[in-house]
């Protein structure tokens, strides 16, 4: 394990997606490298408005400039100072934190479930997964959100080669419906493929991909979110509850956790 | 010359007066993995109880203006898993050791303290009298200057090495309190522990902790603390450890010249947890400019109007 540390670091760019969402590149962080899918940093933003830090998903890592990248949605008062930060304004990263995804094996069908806010970790496990030689084929992105609005980066997942099923509750773009059932669909017409589920999304999305996981017998892995004072496992503040009872961080011992291992 | 950060409290000398706060810690090993346990002058951890408790269900935490609310309850592996689990790892780090105890009644606090007196590798307990999260017990003992008496009384016949009283701010007089636990035969006091609040949405109308109210701590409560620090100081004659939204070595001089021997820093870790280091670099630094030859030359040296 990478030992976690404050670095100060800056914004290299901030790329505004679509409506509130933005794509941050920070840098020159000297553990981009040490991220893994799943992994997150938490940061703190310049100005006392803000107490404690924010945690936010690696969506990708640019090993040769140092760079990672997050994506976020502006839904409060840190998100909003997060999307009007200019290139050169400084963050102070702590990470990487966190338990990241399990990497699959070749043999199987990756269904890559992703719900809204919820794609980032999951954008930088499929570029992980290709880059560690898994056939773009054998991996179907399911990426559902209200609205078309809310599906953002399309042409960089479709650039990967893998299979993507976008699905909005509106119909505005792809499957109409939610993202939980389109993937039912698809296990149900392919009945003998070697499934594994990797989910991250809204709290609702979750429980739904767990269930399926549990219904099905699919293994997987879900990256949860939770409000983290401390990141490092220290507060307490994070807990969810396990289905063998007891609780666990969120932040030290997920934010993945295996299907069927937390209480949705 | 480098100037001397070494304090002493009730004969256990510290190399510097920097604490972690309880709660803010677990029992070490996260922040061991951030920074070496050695810089510190003590390590504080999480309370212990008799019995292991799940705590509160989430959101147990809140962010609020210049602090955060929290009610995670006592959250911790109980006597028997800590003896276990957790005392091996303490016992090797060249920090001192202090564990905080908190209990429902009187004779949990003693059940606990009289297992923790066989390992010496445990310099002091504290005693977490005032916990504002739990709704038997901490809280109740720690308003009531008879029952705070009694139980330092108690923990002192099992427990042979220093006991500190943690004391409430949500009491009328903290000075009564610090008092009783004085009489009691304590060794020391910390204050102040988290102050009770409360945080809603207005979307929702539910507040935003499970529990409904929880402790306040953070920068927020430094002025209490300080003004708190500065009356048990004057009114009593125990070495006080200061506790209260400490985040940088300036509030570490202010906690000082009011009177504490030593400070922990709780929230602060949050948010930074190499903060300690940082700290006692600074804390280095003000004193070298100030040409004070030892950090003690500061404690209780506020120049009142």
């Amino acid at each position: 394990m990478t030992r976690p540390a404050c670095e100060d670091t800056f914004v290299i760019k901030n790329r505004n997606l679509k409506n509130d969402y933005h794509l941050l590149a920070l840098g020159p962080y000297s553990r981009a490298s040490h991220c893994k899918p799943g992994h997150f940093v938490h940061i703190k933003l310049p100005t006392a408005d803000v107490f404690f830090r924010r945690a936010f998903s690696v969506a990708n890592v640019s090993t040769n400039n140092n760079e990672i990248e997050i994506i976020l949605k502006v839904v409060g008062r840190s998100t909003k100072v997060m999307a009007g930060l200019r290139k050169g304004d400084p963050v102070n990263l702590l990470g990487p934190l966190g338990v990241p995804f399990k990497l699959p094996k070749k043999n199987e069908t990756k269904l890559i479930v992703a719900g809204g806010i919820g794609v980032p970790p999951l954008l930088f496990l499929v570029y992980k997964m290709i880059r560690r030689g898994c056939d773009p084929k054998q991996i179907i992105f399911f990426y559902g959100g209200r609205s078309s609005v809310d599906i953002v980066e399309r042409s960089r997942i479709k650039k990967l080669g893998v299979t993507f099923i976008p699905v909005t509750e509106d119909g505005s773009l792809g499957e109409t419906g939610l993202v939980t059932e389109s993937v039912e669909k698809h296990i149900l017409s392919r009945r003998t493929d070697r499934f594994r589920i990797y989910g991250c999304g809204p709290p609702e999305m979750l429980k739904a991909t767990n269930d399926l996981g549990l219904k099905y017998g699919i293994p997987g892995q879900l990256s949860l979110e939770a409000p983290m004072p401390c990141g490092i496992g220290v507060c307490l503040g994070c807990v969810v509850e396990l289905a063998k009872g007891g609780h666990a961080r969120v932040c030290r011992d997920g934010p993945v956790f295996d299907i069927g291992v937390v209480l949705l | 010359m480098t100037p001397d950060l070494k304090v002493s409290i009730a004969g256990v000398k510290f190399a510097n007066p920097i604490m972690t706060a309880s709660g803010c810690c677990g029992y070490g090993e996260e922040l061991a993995q951030v920074f070496p346990l050695s810089k510190l002058g003590a390590l504080v951890t999480k309370s212990v109880t008799l019995k292991p408790r799940l705590g509160h269900p989430p959101p147990r935490t809140a962010e609020t203006t210049g602090g955060m609310l929290n009610a995670i309850g006592l959250a911790n592996v109980g006597i028997d898993r800590f003896l276990s689990d957790k005392i091996p790892f303490l016992s090797k780090q060249k920090t001192k050791v202090i564990i905080n105890v908190a209990g429902s009644t009187l004779q949990e606090y003693v059940d606990v303290c009289a297992r923790l007196n066989d390992y010496e590798r445990v310099d002091m307990i504290e005693l977490n009298l005032s916990c504002p999260n739990v709704d038997e017990g901490g809280m109740e003992l720690g308003v009531d200057p008879t029952l705070t008496e009694k139980t330092v009384t108690a923990v002192k016949k099992v427990f042979s090495r220093p006991v500190i009283a943690k004391l409430s701010p949500n009491v009328t007089s903290i000075v009564e309190i610090a008092k009783a636990a004085e009489r009691g035969g304590a060794d020391a006091l910390s204050l102040i522990n988290s102050v009770v609040g409360t945080a809603v949405d207005p979307e929702t109308w539910r507040p935003r902790l499970t529990y409904n109210k929880g402790g306040l701590t953070g920068p927020a409560i430094k002025p209490i603390a300080l003004a708190m620090v500065d009356a048990v100081y004057s009114n009593c004659r125990l070495p006080v450890i200061g506790i209260g939204g400490i985040s940088s070595y300036r509030d570490v001089v202010e906690f000082l010249l009011c009177g504490a021997t030593a400070v922990q820093v709780g929230t602060a870790l949050f948010i930074e947890p190499e903060i300690p280091v940082k700290i006692i670099r600074d804390l280095t630094g003000y004193l070298k400019k100030r040409k004070l030859k030892s950090v003690c030359d500061l404690v209780g040296k506020v120049r009142k109007y």
